[in-house]
């Protein structure tokens, strides 16, 4: 009866149960299988089955910035560190030409850079990292350095990007808005209205259609959080005085490297010539299990002079009637936390909070820090490659927690034009000289490195293009 | 718990005796405990299901035994041992399905079906999806028995749409 040389037919409705099951790249190729299979594998049904199952596995992504450039990675994001103590990266896209560096906003699947030369003109980007797909957006007349806030709004499922403006002049309109649509896109700033603030002082966070970020007031030391409804374009202050503490350090000394300099006009340059944003207080903004979180540490001073790493950690637990719940939390020992600098990822569902070190090299590891158990778990993270491990060049990191793959994010339409192609177009247009010869000239000589050192990491399909 | 033992007969005529918590794994069986449909000494005729691939079905069975239905009793214990079990679990999940062919896999994904057990066909499918994950069209093709329908132009087109996958 059972014939064991043929493979039993297995009905459409299980090849889809495996389909589901499958990472965005291979559901995209898979819809050169059949009519049957282009057009299933793009029906609405699937995609919120995917995204339902994909919802069970989130994801590390880890964005690698070196020299303006940004390599993008995931790799499993274990539930249990125990369990699965060392897990692998998968290297995904590379983007080049980001001169506003060290700034990035992600959301849902999707980055904004507010300053990125692809193919060869600078312009604010928006892009899938995994896909390596982007849309250039228009450009914007201001200081490049300026941050940018990509949000997404679950219910009308759209993206929109708020974007300040100039940061050293005081007469200035605060905001720009975009739309990630399939239309003409365009800024807009007309319908706006913000009561007015000095500066942002943090990195953004989006949760659940709501975009946060820490600013100064126009107040002598007072800071609040903007909250901005992605849907509704409202803006709302909320009281952020427990932080005020931070604004005081981030007054006193900006940075670390700008120390010693005394009047306005060096240190407007020497933060230019740092090439950061001017205004980061160490202050991470978080998901707590849907709320607003904000985290900080510190290595107090221990009388036996052992080096124990604070975590403070303070969640918004009522927005109406802005009450923030501080907590303070002793981390048990680990050597290699406390000798490596490190970064806030953020925070899983399950509540553990994450922590990622914050330069490659070998072993790398990220940290779950369990508040409720005082448990501090290290997963290593392998596959990176030697290039990037090296001493010499080793890349900034950017971890993100619950990296969700959405193939509605994949299937965007509105991202039309593929990194893969810049790729083909720059090797073909060396001789054109870029605007920005400064530019142009360390871009070169950092082409001429990065081919070599990532060779390993480049697709066949690029390789191929480079040949032709 | 109670010890109750049924049989099962698979499509080839081989009998089986499992115990009637790890049977309800599969609803169908379950359903037909419910309504009383088995009797004591006759065996579950299984007639989508050949004997080889019924003792991997009854394997699995047994070491999930007590998972899902038990949460209640198990919310006690504390969660380093909750923990040490999953990983157990899981452990021992991966053994099962490493090295099954994929024609095994398919026809245990098939009986997981019928039989309607869950778990099983998450684990089976996702095993399936990891083996598949960086295959060919082509080769996809050939493994579930799809029929290239494309013209060489469509198939052109519907490639350049997803050309980043093919990186």
């Amino acid at each position: 009866m059972k014939r064991r040389s043929i493979m039993k037919p297995i009905p459409t409705d299980l090849i889809t149960e495996v389909f589901s099951r499958l990472p965005a790249k291979s559901v995209a190729r898979f819809r050169t299988l059949s009519k049957q299979w282009a057009l299933k594998l793009r029906s609405p049904d699937f995609t919120e089955l995917f995204l339902r199952r994909s919802s069970n596995r989130p994801r590390f992504l880890f964005a690698v910035e070196r020299s303006g450039e940004w390599l993008f990675f995931s790799s499993p994001q274990p539930q249990n560190p125990s369990s699965s103590p060392v897990v692998a990266v998968d290297y995904h896209t590379k983007f080049s030409g980001d001169v506003s560096r060290y700034i990035c906003s992600y959301d849902s699947g999707l980055i904004y850079f507010p300053d990125m030369w692809i193919p060869n003109v600078a312009s604010p980007v928006i892009c899938n990292p995994i896909s390596g797909m982007y849309v250039s957006l228009p450009d914007l007349e201001r200081y490049r350095k300026a941050r940018g806030f990509l949000g997404f709004d679950p219910i009308e499922k759209q993206f929109k990007v708020l974007s300040e403006a100039y940061v050293f002049c005081s007469l200035r309109d605060h905001h720009q808005i975009l739309t990630l649509g399939s239309g003409e896109l365009s800024w807009r700033s007309n319908t706006i209205q913000c009561t007015d603030y000095d500066r942002s002082l943090s990195e953004g966070i989006c949760i659940n259609g709501v975009v946060y970020y820490l600013a100064a007031t126009c107040r002598e030391s007072s800071c609040v959080i903007v909250s901005f409804d992605v849907r509704s374009e409202e803006f709302k202050f909320i009281d952020a005085d427990c932080f005020s503490e931070h604004f005081d350090e981030s007054r006193g000394r900006p940075n670390s490297n700008l120390e010693g300099v005394s009047n306005v006009l060096e240190m407007f340059i020497a933060t230019v010539r740092m090439d950061r944003p001017t205004n980061t207080i160490k202050l991470n903004l978080v998901n707590y299990k849907g709320k607003l979180g904000a985290i900080d540490w510190k290595f107090p001073n221990n009388a036996d002079g052992k080096r124990t790493l604070e975590l403070r950690l303070w969640v918004l637990e009522d927005v109406e009637k802005q009450e923030w719940l501080k907590n303070i939390y002793t981390l048990p020992e680990n050597e290699v936390l406390e000798s490596c600098d490190f970064s806030v990822a953020g925070v899983t569902a399950s509540g553990d909070i994450v922590l990622a070190m914050k330069h490659i090299c070998n072993p790398f590891y990220v940290f779950y820090f369990n508040p409720e158990r005082n448990t501090l778990q290290s997963v290593e993270i392998q596959g990176f490659g030697a290039n990037l491990e090296a001493p010499e060049n080793r890349g900034t990191v950017y971890a993100f927690v619950d990296h969700v793959e959405d193939l509605s994010v994949y299937d965007a339409k509105q991202l039309k034009s593929s990194v893969s192609n810049v790729k083909h177009i720059c090797s073909c247009c060396n001789k054109e000289a870029h605007p920005t010869f400064q530019y142009e000239k360390a871009k070169t000589t950092e082409t001429q490195e990065t081919e070599e050192t990532v060779g390993k990491l480049k697709t066949e399909e690029e390789e191929d293009k480079e040949k032709e | 718990m109670s010890s109750n033992m049924i049989m099962l007969k698979s499509s080839d005529g081989a009998s089986f005796e499992i115990e009637e918590a790890a049977a309800r794994k599969s609803k169908i069986i379950a359903n037909m405990i419910e309504v009383e449909c088995v009797d004591e000494d006759k065996a579950i005729p299984l007639q989508n299901v050949t004997g080889n691939i019924l003792a991997l079905v009854i394997e699995y069975c047994n070491k999930h035994i007590v998972d899902d239905d038990d949460d209640v009793a198990t919310e006690e214990a504390s969660e380093e041992e909750e923990e040490a079990k999953k990983k157990k679990v899981d452990d021992w999940e991966a053994e099962f399905m490493n090295s099954m062919s994929l024609e095994t896999m398919f026809e245990l994904l098939l009986a997981a079906n019928y039989l309607n057990i869950k778990s099983l066909i998450d684990l089976v499918c996702q095993t399936i999806a990891n083996n598949i994950k960086d295959k060919t069209p082509e080769e996809v093709r050939k493994i579930f028995s799809i029929e290239n329908d494309f013209t060489p132009e469509e198939e052109e087109e519907i490639r350049k749409e997803n050309a980043w996958a093919f990186g």
